[in-house]
């Protein structure tokens, strides 16, 4: 008992110690006011403001320093804290807690279900967004709530130029039909046609089917769903859409054991060669470009029956500000100034690919050959007025009700896997949908 | 009970328990191997092995590593610590107590036993935000306390009944205050308690994943486990670099355990043997 | 703690009679003991605990939605909801399996282990140790190490397609697998706890007794039966009610190895959808709903199986 005790007595010296340093440090801490508690301005005059982003492959810590440290040099009375995301994946759920929560950041980068946290967010003026190519886009409830900073396609078909050589495929699929013949003779010479992955990245071809079959018909199929006019269980068009992103699976064209590795990991299987096809947004041209097999992969657009260009598209994503910002002229000064230096958006199209929708502005003529094909696509589709939303992509008053689009994501799962039949999945997003609204 | 084949008992033992152990195995040697060999090859051994991973980590520029280990031992010390202190007191009047409010008190916490903090995170988080303790480490700390003291408590006062009371009766005699008798004369008789009491709690408080994700924002950092979740992302392709991680937050608690094992293992057992 | 419990213990009247405590104050003596001993433990475990959990019931009661100013009470409408409720319905099936597994696997498997580590040595001692480690490592640490093993390039696949298989299983993207896979992650990590709370079992089973009935001619297999299994029966309350509570209000490791997927939650566990519920989709009081159920049958099973375990032991 008394060796027991001993090293038990040296534990309570070695706890009261710690106990005293902790107290100490934690009395420290309460004293000093943080950016989020204070509204007066802190040390030095600076102003600060927290700004929620997420890490993605594309986009390390060290990238998101970087854009800060740009905005901060040229505004020096601004301070910014950065906080992460778990994952690029979860970064709306997470926000979303945050709110629920009481701690949302009083600055956001690329929120997708704005509907559920419009009364967390604050409302842009039409002074604010006039430098913006869209000054509209993802209006909710009529209110801007996200600087619509950048365009995105989503998805591209990339592809792997040395794959399809071996499998005796010339060219790019121009339809459909040569789409699956192109698959079949790769599954022959024993080559996954599509890399897929878990989380949104198995929906990819289907939101590419609904472009082509759904949305070049029906493009305010959104809104009419949200009106009750059409559901997705009777609607014919839907229906055949999704018939026929099942089908890619039921034939063995995706991989279904890709489906339970994350974002990362399938961005590397494609890069590592195991899959010839790629449906992924636009995002991807930066990691295609920063690769060495830059010049093995080509982009072509999701090919419909008829061979007609139906680009999904999708503009937003950018910056919005907490409605309960301490300090909002602050937050916002800083938004407008992330989304509109010259140097910062330059930054996110090599690092991200987007394409910046604000007036007047023209990407680096240095970017990567993948990132030049894409958006070529992109302006080809612009010029000839092709372009429809991205299913599951859009924002706002057009877009899905809130939490739908994690269902439409593990829907789209259940369809590759064989756990739902297609109208099960419709059905089953019907009903999702009544809860939801 | 002569054993037929001597060497069969070991054997089996040593092939069971080396099935068991492959992965921590994995986790173990791949903190120092290369990236690209752990993606290759994870079960051979790393030769040469390599620092860089914990190096990396350790010096990384964001100081992950650093910042929620300060965050996870001061969590952890101030709550086991004020949870020992509470909670021996309370297990201490509760055992010696026999009024029908000591009775209810008792119960209520025993109920407190095996409620899932998911049952109570959404009010818990209004409860903090109207003590203006939301999203820090005093309201973090509190919280550890609200939940576990029914653990201490069970604890304390199951020992409690093995400390003569004599003992307290005569220093009430000798002239001596409660606090007195019990600081001085029952509090030490606790010893195992304690020992137990501090390292159940310090295992779990330092292991902590949900509660922590949600009440301690991300403003003022993470702890270590809400730490190692976020870096999941950042950490995608650098498996040396999370197993790494994931080897220096668990190194502190692992060291804890170890120094205490005895204790702890006795504490764990009390209760089966049935003395 | 053992020696502490052999102790018999006094008669609570007895007690109240003995202990006269000579402080000024007289009356206020007893009330100024009350606030100085149990006063602020209580008080935090009902502020943190009991206050909340009342809040529960009453949350569950209406449409709150913490991001939406306006509530309204509701009656039991969510609760009429619940039971429709696809989502809801799913996660109490995938709960209740992965609880029967992680009941019955631990405890069959750590019975046995335990009676195989039951000697003296080293080798026997650092064995118990690897046992146990498992239980001292978080299970954030635990579900990325086991994601990594049952990743398709993972080891175990690795292993598989070495050996000649082409298309080895998708143990976490497969969602008829991925529950299994889950569970037996969760079950390997508390194996340890049941072969350590069996092996203190074992310690009280008298040697003296084993050996009479192997004289008597019984074989090993019924020295088992007769003799020791019945002398676990405390341990197998404890470990069946740890790993019961444990099992159902699983989180961490589905958040962190399948975050509810392959699929509409297939591995998504009552816990992972109330905290979805209550802090991603912000209905706060359907969520609370669901927390009220969920604590109902996790007190429902403790209790029962509490009652069902301890009247074996007075049987036995």
């Amino acid at each position: 008992m008394s060796e027991k005790g001993g090293t038990v007595n040296k534990l309570f010296a070695a706890g009261a110690m710690t106990l005293a340093v902790a107290l100490a440090l934690s009395a420290c801490s309460s004293n000093t006011p943080s950016g989020s508690q204070s509204s007066a301005p802190a040390s030095g005059g600076k102003q600060k403001v927290s700004f929620l982003v997420f890490p993605s492959p594309n986009l390390p810590e060290s990238y998101w320093k970087a854009q800060v440290d740009l905005v901060t040099k040229a505004n020096p009375d601004l301070e910014v804290e950065l906080v992460a995301a778990p994952s690029e994946s979860e970064r709306n759920d997470y926000a979303k807690q945050l709110a629920a929560s009481g701690q949302l950041p009083d600055v956001q980068i690329g929120m997708q279900d704005l509907i559920a946290l419009e009364p967390s967010l604050a409302t842009w003026t039409p002074e604010e967004l006039k430098d913006f190519l869209c000054p509209t886009c993802g209006a909710v409830n009529g209110k801007i709530l996200q600087l619509p900073t950048n365009t995105q396609t989503i998805p591209n078909v990339y592809y792997s130029k040395k794959l399809f050589q071996k499998a005796g495929i010339a060219e790019p699929p121009k339809t459909y039909a040569d789409l699956l013949a192109d698959a079949e003779k790769l599954k022959a010479k024993g080559i996954t046609p599509f890399v897929t992955g878990g989380v949104f990245v198995t929906s990819q071809p289907w939101t590419a089917i609904l472009a082509t079959d759904l949305y070049a018909k029906t493009p305010d199929w959104m809104t009419k769903r949200r009106g009750g006019e059409v559901k997705f269980a009777t609607d014919p068009a839907m229906k055949a859409a999704t018939q026929k992103f099942t089908d890619l699976a039921t034939k063995g064209y995706l991989d279904k054991r890709q489906i339970g590795q994350d974002y990362p990991k399938t961005q590397e299987a494609f890069l590592g060669g195991k899959g010839a096809m790629y449906p992924m947004g636009s995002w991807f041209a930066a990691a295609a470009d920063a690769s060495s097999m830059k010049d093995d992969i080509g982009v072509f657009a999701w090919p419909g029956d008829d061979g007609a260009l139906h680009m999904p598209t999708f503009t937003g994503g950018g910056l919005s500000v907490s409605a309960t910002a301490k300090n909002m002229a602050a937050a916002k000064k800083f938004a407008l100034a992330f989304q509109l230096t010259k140097e910062n958006l330059d930054a996110s199209v090599k690092a991200d690919a987007l394409f910046p929708a604000i007036k007047g502005y023209t990407p680096p003529s240095d970017t990567g050959p993948v990132f030049k094909a894409v958006y070529d696509l992109w302006q080809k589709a612009l010029n000839e007025k092709a372009t429809v939303p991205a299913f599951s992509w859009e924002a706002g008053d057009t877009a899905m009700l809130p939490g739908m689009q994690g269902k439409f994501w593990s829907t789209a799962q259940d369809l590759v896997s064989g756990k739902k039949t297609v109208d099960q999945a419709l059905a089953f997003l019907d009903t999702e949908w009544e809860k939801s609204g | 009970m002569r054993p037929t084949v001597p060497w069969l008992r070991p054997l089996v033992a040593l092939v069971v328990g080396g099935v068991f152990f492959i992965p921590l195995y994995i986790a173990l040697i791949n903190v120092f191997k290369e990236s690209r060999q752990v993606a290759s090859g994870a079960m051979s051994l790393p030769i040469p092995p390599t620092f860089d991973n914990l190096i990396r980590v350790l010096t990384s520029p964001d100081s992950l590593f650093w910042s929620s280990l300060r965050t996870s031992v001061l969590v952890t010390s101030l709550s086991i610590i004020i949870l020992t202190v509470l909670s021996a007191m309370l297990g201490h009047y509760l055992a010696r107590q026999n009024t029908w409010w000591s009775r209810v008190i008792m119960v209520l916490l025993l109920c407190g036993l095996m409620i899932p903090p998911q049952v109570i995170l959404i009010p818990i988080t209004q409860v903090l935000k109207a003590l203006g303790l939301m999203s820090t480490l005093q309201g973090l700390v509190l919280f550890n306390v609200g939940y576990y003291v029914p653990f201490g408590v069970f604890v304390f006062s199951g020992f409690m009944k093995g400390v003569p009371r004599e003992l307290e009766e005569a220093a009430a005699i000798d002239g001596a205050t409660r606090w007195q008798t019990f600081w001085k004369i029952v509090f030490p008789l606790l010893r195992p308690a304690t020992a137990s009491v501090l390292i159940f709690l310090g295992v779990w408080i330092w292991n902590d994943f949900l509660n922590p994700l949600i009440i301690y924002g991300p403003r003022e950092g993470t702890t270590i486990m809400t730490g190692i979740y976020k870096s999941l992302g950042q950490y995608a392709a650098d498996f040396g670099g999370m197993f790494a991680l994931m080897f220096l937050a668990t190194l502190p608690i692992l060291v804890f355990y170890l120094l205490l094992q005895k204790q702890f293992v006795k504490g764990l057992t009390g209760g089966a043997t049935k003395g | 703690m053992a020696a502490g419990t052999t102790i018999h213990h006094h008669k609570p009247g007895h007690a109240q009679a003995g202990v006269r405590w000579r402080r000024p104050g007289g009356k206020g003596a007893g009330l100024w003991h009350f606030l100085s001993f149990a006063a602020p433990g209580t008080l935090i475990y009902f502020c943190l605990v009991v206050l909340p959990i009342t809040l529960s019931f009453g949350y569950s009661l209406t449409d709150q939605a913490l991001l939406r100013p306006k509530t309204h009470f509701v009656g039991l409408r969510n609760y009429q909801l619940l039971l429709q409720d696809e989502t809801f319905l799913q996660s109490l099936r995938v709960t209740t399996i992965l609880t029967l597994i992680v009941v019955i696997v631990p405890n069959v498997l750590g019975v046995a282990i335990a009676v195989l580590l039951d000697r003296r040595g080293w080798l026997y001692n650092a064995l118990r140790s690897v046992f146990f480690t498992p239980m001292v490592i978080s299970s954030v640490v635990i579900s990325v190490i086991w994601t990594r093993i049952l990743a398709d390039d993972g080891p175990i696949n690795q292993g598989l397609r070495a050996l000649g298989v082409s298309e080895p299983p998708g143990w976490l993207s497969d969602p008829d697998i991925a529950l299994y896979s889950l569970s037996s992650i969760v079950c390997w990590q508390m194996l340890g706890f049941c072969v350590v709370v069996y092996l203190a079992g074992l310690q009280g089973v008298p040697q003296e007794l084993a050996e009479a009935a192997a004289i008597d001619g019984a074989g090993p297999a019924r020295r088992f039966w007769s003799v020791t299994w019945p002398l676990l029966a405390p341990a197998l309350t404890i470990n069946t009610v740890v790993l019961l509570i444990s099992a159902f209000k699983i989180f961490d490791h589905v958040k962190v190895i399948t975050n509810g997927g392959p699929g509409t939650g297939t591995t998504a566990s009552v816990a992972l959808v109330i905290l979805q519920e209550g802090f991603v989709e912000n209905r706060t009081g359907y969520a609370s709903a669901e927390a009220v159920v969920m604590l109902i049958v996790i007190a429902l099973l403790s209790v029962i199986t509490l009652r069902v375990l301890q009247r074996r032991e007075v049987q036995l």
